[in-house]
């Protein structure tokens, strides 16, 4: 079943998750290599790389809200403050997944200089050139990152707990359904 | 700026050609003079150049002191090794091209050193004047027989520290010094 049911998860949203787990797991390693990487010729393809998947991840993320408009999500397993707690990371994650990439690519074109993605297409400067707004976008860049990186242990500490527990919460994200 | 004479260069304008012991104008030849220069990029070099816009010489053979050099260069032409650098070097942060599309030199002393020139002069960069010193050569051009002086090639070269002139972008990333090499070719205005 490509759509999401009432109380499982659709070949769509599964592979949304897990392919943007994946390039999160990619982005959190090359970021922070970058944060401290002395550029050169041989490493600048590096950044090139860090913003093309970074847009990638701000597509995915938005073809993924539209798909959970036309299909809505199941909601957490069981309730009460956990499943509350929840939806409230998955709603952090989400803003957090589209506010990151917006960021980086705020700061890029307030450097001034194109930002280009998988060496062939320059985006829009969706920035003043300046560097205030530079500073300013990679400070949030930055401090945004670290949040998600927090909410991201939570919320794979949750599932795997939830898992351990054994309500199905993980394997429902794996096989679509918390129990054959 | 003034440009440098090879001593050698000298003496045999003046044995060959004892008409130009006096200052002699030279007008560029713009579309085989450029600015190279280099900086440091982490353990790499960021490489470019600069067209020549226009350039004003007047050199005298017989007392080097008295030529004088005046070169401005064309910001907005600037090339670099790879695309970002060249649009880093132009933009805001680094020679801000749009509001200063120009670069200019006015030598101020030119002495004698060695086989060349010292060229002290004023070089402007994002509209910020310092004095710096270069060093001139100049030599036959290729095909011009000895004593010919119709025909010159002006190398000057010198460093720069770009923080002098604000052009401060990228300062983590990219070398302050810029090493310059300034090659004109020139011809006597007859």
């Amino acid at each position: 079943m490509l759509r999401n049911g009432a109380e499982s998860f659709g070949l769509v949203s599964r592979l949304l998750h897990w392919g943007i787990a994946g390039l999160v797991v990619v982005m959190l390693s090359l970021g922070l290599r970058l944060e401290d990487m002395q550029p050169g010729l041989a490493n600048l393809w590096l950044y090139g790389l860090h913003k093309s998947l970074g847009l990638l991840t701000l597509s995915l993320m938005l073809a993924r809200i539209l798909w959970h408009l036309y299909s809505p999500p199941p909601r957490p397993i069981g309730g009460g403050w956990q499943a509350r707690a929840a939806r409230a990371t998955h709603g952090a994650i989400y803003l957090l997944l589209l506010a990151i990439p917006l960021s980086g690519w705020i700061g890029s074109a307030a450097t001034g200089l194109d930002v280009v993605i998988f060496d062939r297409w320059t985006l829009p400067a969706i920035a003043p050139v300046s560097p205030d707004w530079e500073a300013r976008a990679f400070a949030l860049h930055d401090a945004l990152t670290k949040v998600l990186i927090l909410l991201l242990f939570l919320h794979m500490g949750a599932a795997l707990k939830r898992e351990m527990d054994g309500d199905g919460t993980l394997r429902r994200m794996i096989t679509g359904r918390a129990r054959d | 700026m003034r440009p440098t004479i090879l001593a050698t260069l000298a003496a045999l304008a003046l044995t060959a050609l004892p008409a130009t012991a006096r200052p002699v104008p030279y007008i560029l030849e713009p579309a085989e003079s450029v600015v190279g220069f280099e900086t440091d990029f982490g353990p790499d070099l960021i490489t470019g150049d600069m067209p020549v816009k226009t350039a004003d010489l007047i050199l005298d053979f017989d007392r080097v002191e008295n030529s004088q050099i005046a070169v401005a260069l064309d910001v907005t032409g600037a090339q670099a090794s790879f695309p970002f650098a060249a649009q880093a070097l132009k933009g805001p942060k680094v020679l801000d091209s749009a509001s200063f599309p120009e670069m200019s030199f006015q030598s101020t002393r030119v002495t004698p050193q060695g086989e060349g020139a010292a060229v002290e002069g004023l070089l402007t960069i994002r509209g910020v004047t310092r004095p710096v010193s270069l060093d001139a050569m100049i030599w036959r051009q290729k095909g011009h027989a000895e004593g010919d002086l119709s025909q010159l090639t002006v190398r000057l070269t010198g460093a720069v520290l770009r923080s002098d002139y604000g052009a401060t972008g990228w300062a983590d990333m990219v070398g302050d010094e810029v090493r310059l090499t300034i090659l004109a070719r020139i011809a006597r205005v007859d």
